[in-house]
């Protein structure tokens, strides 16, 4: 076990190399000049040149990616050329944000999703399983814009519930997390029905029924657990999302995490913090595929990691 | 005796009551009637820097006053206020200008204002390894010489009649020196002034929170504290300010001014911008080096029509080269309104190829509806019987694009606007049509090049009476109107929206706005 811990872990390295690599030179391909964004439309020929040599622009392409990487073995990912603050800085200030959003709209998801789609298992094709398919198929459908704005104007506007955004409370939390539960919510119920459906079928679900047990017992005790692989491998993928994807849900309500971050950053052509904040998500994403294989072993004893 | 002793109470408890209001009362030192603890103003970015000499959003210059003061306030109207200086004197050639520092002046951890900070200040301003995007607006400074405590002298390259209004930019507020040695560049995040403010707090991506400044010279501001929320989406802000979780709310969406303005409780304060908005027309390459070209794509846009369907009129058809809002604007004798049938007898005369399409630009997202706007023109002109083609861009990609000089560049018509930093013609009718300017060495991406305009606008800079360079500024307005660089198409509108119980907000037609002496009711 440990042994196999200790080489993903290793694995995640050359991943991440990938990535960076990928990463640095599509950046230096795409058009336009982050010395001439940063030194605004009226600066002069000279205050920009100099801008592109204090950012190191000015070097070959391979140089700085060198220098990139002898930087992040010390664990530096630069600085942002935009707000010149260490990009780790800027990153630190937003990361906490945008994973106490991921958490609770994950959780959000989960509570409504896996009961969802065990009810439509358990009837398919009743008018619950109908309903469920429906609400799955608005959920996955609506625009998080839209959805956002609709929950806005109904709570904020002519309740006055709820914040319009920004953060702070708990209240500030409800909002932005059930906007973003609403797109996963519709994936878990689907999968968490499928899989559901499948292992209802098998003979030992048979055996079970006959031995007399509680249909509440042998559906959450014999078939929801064998049905769980599935459901955790997109709970894993959707969170892996939900780190990275929550851009328009952190601008309609003002939600101060990375995706933000990112998009203005590309804007901006602000190549060190791209690379950061893309490098951090690298990192995430494979921190939670591990987590998930971890789960599976825990979950089902047949799966062992040696 | 019952009675006397519920006399007693009443008056013992009327004493300690008293005493406690007042002991309450004076232990708040500065508070008073119409005191306002808190306002708070939702914005769409964070900021960047709050280094005042390396900014170039408006927004942020405007946070930088607060925190800085400037050497002259420029009021909406374009009269100059005195500030951190006190007066300005000239000599008679325009190359020394004299700076006067206002006495007793202190930053706000207690530095006293002299005139070593502020050699300092336009040493570091000059200094060609400091990142100072906006250098160019005091290129034609030379040096700084200290005279006595409270006095400078300034060495000019060149004279340059309007440097008084220049110096009311953030560009030149001083920095306390304490804080530039404490932080080296990372002063931009511990901004340390001598203005209204201080920096109390500032939480990446959520909030920006100034202070009183308890040492500032002049008259205290009547807000104890302003919060700055960062919310990226329009709408976003707009809810947060009829719900009333916030009291301002900067740059609404065009489309809802109209529904905000007939709240009864959101007062909607849109003044005309200096920014134009514009079509470049290449005056050096292309089909559109012929003027009567030039005028003819003029007649044939309805700019009218775009402010009113495009706009909801957070605009304002241009009708002379520069915005309204600032010095040395006329309105031009003539106007080019909407007239396709004078387009066409133009084009005709001109020998107009009508078989060449022409291809135009545009950014997606910088200016109001930017993409929308050059779609219309780019509709007006097919109307005429002129092929255009209509690309987009991002900002980066668009602004590189516009540097290139005339061998390589691939502009013919482009959208593109263009917002002086203070209220006076130069920097648009210098900074535009001038010869000088021409990429690579400027924006003037239209490559206007003419010899007597130019003559005109450098004797403009020399001409230190305002009637006299008012009209020389009037004169080549006239000029560069006839030869239509451009499409003239409109002036926008800086709109702020905000509680109707504030009273006394101050906006500018720069896009800034200073809550300081707000009363709320």
């Amino acid at each position: 076990m440990i042994n196999f811990l200790l080489k993903r872990l290793l694995s995640i390295i050359p991943v991440l190399l990938g990535i960076s690599l990928l990463l640095f030179f599509m950046l230096r391909m795409l058009p336009g000049d982050p010395a001439q964004v940063l030194a605004g439309q009226m600066a002069s020929p000279e205050d920009i040149e100099m801008i592109r040599t204090q950012l190191g622009l000015d070097q070959p392409v391979y140089i700085q990616y060198a220098a990139f990487l002898k930087r992040l073995v010390h664990l530096d990912l630069g600085r942002s050329a935009r707000t010149q603050n260490p990009v780790t800085q800027e990153i630190w200030a937003r990361l906490p944000n945008t994973i106490l959003l991921a958490l609770c709209a994950i959780t959000l998801a989960c509570a409504f999703g896996i009961p969802a789609g065990i009810i439509a298992a358990v009837r398919p094709y009743s008018w619950v399983d109908y309903l469920v398919t429906l609400a799955s198929l608005i959920g996955i459908s609506m625009p998080v814009f839209w959805l956002g704005i609709m929950m806005m104007i109904l709570f904020s506007m002519t309740l006055n519930w709820l914040p319009a955004g920004g953060i702070g409370t708990w209240k500030h939390l409800i909002m932005p997390s059930f906007t973003l539960a609403a797109f996963v919510v519709a994936f878990i119920a689907r999968m968490t029905r499928s899989s559901m459906l499948e292992v209802l079928s098998q003979d030992y679900v048979t055996t079970a029924r006959s031995k007399g047990l509680q249909e509440n017992l042998i559906i959450v005790k014999h078939a929801l657990k064998n049905a769980l692989i599935p459901i955790i491998t997109v709970v894993g993928l959707q969170f892996g999302m939900l780190l990275g994807g929550a851009v328009l849900t952190e601008t309609v309500f003002a939600w101060p995490g990375i995706g933000r971050l990112i998009v203005d950053s590309i804007l901006a052509r602000d190549y060190a913090m791209i690379q950061g904040t893309i490098l951090i998500f690298g990192l995430l994403y494979t921190l939670i595929n591990l987590l998930v294989d971890l789960i599976y072993a825990f979950v089902d004893p047949r799966i062992r990691y040696e | 005796m019952r009675k006397n002793g519920r006399f007693r109470f009443f008056r013992q408890f009327f004493t300690i009551a008293v005493t406690a209001a007042m002991l309450v009362f004076l232990s708040v030192p500065g508070t008073f009637a119409g005191q306002i603890k808190e306002l708070k103003i939702a914005i769409g970015v964070d900021a960047d820097t709050l280094n005042p000499q390396e900014q170039t959003t408006t927004l942020f210059q405007n946070i930088c006053d607060l925190i800085f003061d400037g050497m002259y306030f420029q009021d909406p109207q374009g009269k100059l206020h005195p500030r951190l200086l006190e007066k300005h004197t000239i000599s008679d050639d325009g190359l020394t200008w004299t700076l006067h520092i206002r006495k007793g002046v202190k930053f706000s951890d207690g530095l006293p204002l002299n005139a070593d900070v502020i050699k300092q200040t336009w040493d570091r301003v000059l200094n060609p390894k400091l990142r100072v995007p906006l250098r160019f607006a005091i290129s034609m400074v030379k040096g700084c010489e200290k005279v006595d405590d409270h006095t400078v002298k300034l060495n000019m390259k060149y004279p340059f009649a309007p440097f008084d209004a220049t110096i009311s930019m953030a560009l030149v507020s001083p920095i306390s020196p304490a804080a530039i040695e404490k932080y080296g560049d990372d002063v931009r995040q511990h901004p340390v002034g001598a203005g209204p403010y201080k920096l109390k707090e500032w939480v990446k991506g959520d909030r920006i929170v100034l202070a009183r400044n308890e040492n500032y010279w002049g008259k205290a501001p009547t807000v104890d504290q302003l919060t700055f929320k960062i919310v990226p989406e329009a709408t976003t802000r707009e809810a947060m300010l009829r719900t009333g979780q916030i009291d301002v709310c900067y740059k609404p969406l065009p489309s809802n001014v109209a529904s905000l303005k007939k709240l009864s409780n959101v007062t909607v304060d849109m003044p005309l911008d200096t920014r134009t908005i514009f079509m470049g027309l290449n005056c050096l390459k292309g089909a559109t080096t012929n003027k009567k070209v030039r005028q003819a794509f003029n007649y044939a846009i309805d700019k009218k029509a775009i402010v009113n369907r495009i706009l909801f009129n957070t605009a304002q058809p241009m009708d002379g080269p520069v915005s309204p809002k600032v010095f040395g604007y006329a309105k031009m004798d003539y106007q080019y309104d909407y007239n396709p049938e004078k387009a066409k007898q133009l084009l005709k005369e001109a020998k107009f190829d009508f078989s060449k399409t022409i291809n135009m630009r545009t950014p997606n997202g910088r200016y109001l509806f930017d993409k929308q706007v050059a779609e219309v023109v780019q509709a007006q002109l097919q109307a005429i019987g002129v092929k255009v083609e209509l690309r987009t861009y991002d900002w980066p990609t668009y602004v590189a694009g516009l540097l290139k000089p005339i061998e390589e560049t691939e502009l013919e018509v482009f959208l593109l606007g263009w917002g002086p930093l203070f209220l006076d013609a130069d920097m648009a009718l210098y900074g535009q049509f001038t010869s000088e300017v021409n990429p690579p060495k400027g924006l003037g991406s239209s490559f206007y090049t003419n010899a007597a305009y130019d003559e005109i606008m450098k004797e403009s800079r020399k001409a230190q009476d305002p009637n006299k360079r008012f009209d020389l500024l009037k004169e080549a307005s006239s000029i560069i109107w006839e030869d239509c660089p451009w499409i003239w198409l409109h002036v926008e509108k800086f709109v702020l929206a905000y509680s109707s119980n504030i009273k006394g907000m101050v906006v500018t037609p720069t896009e800034k706005f200073y809550p300081n002496h707000i009363t709320m009711e």
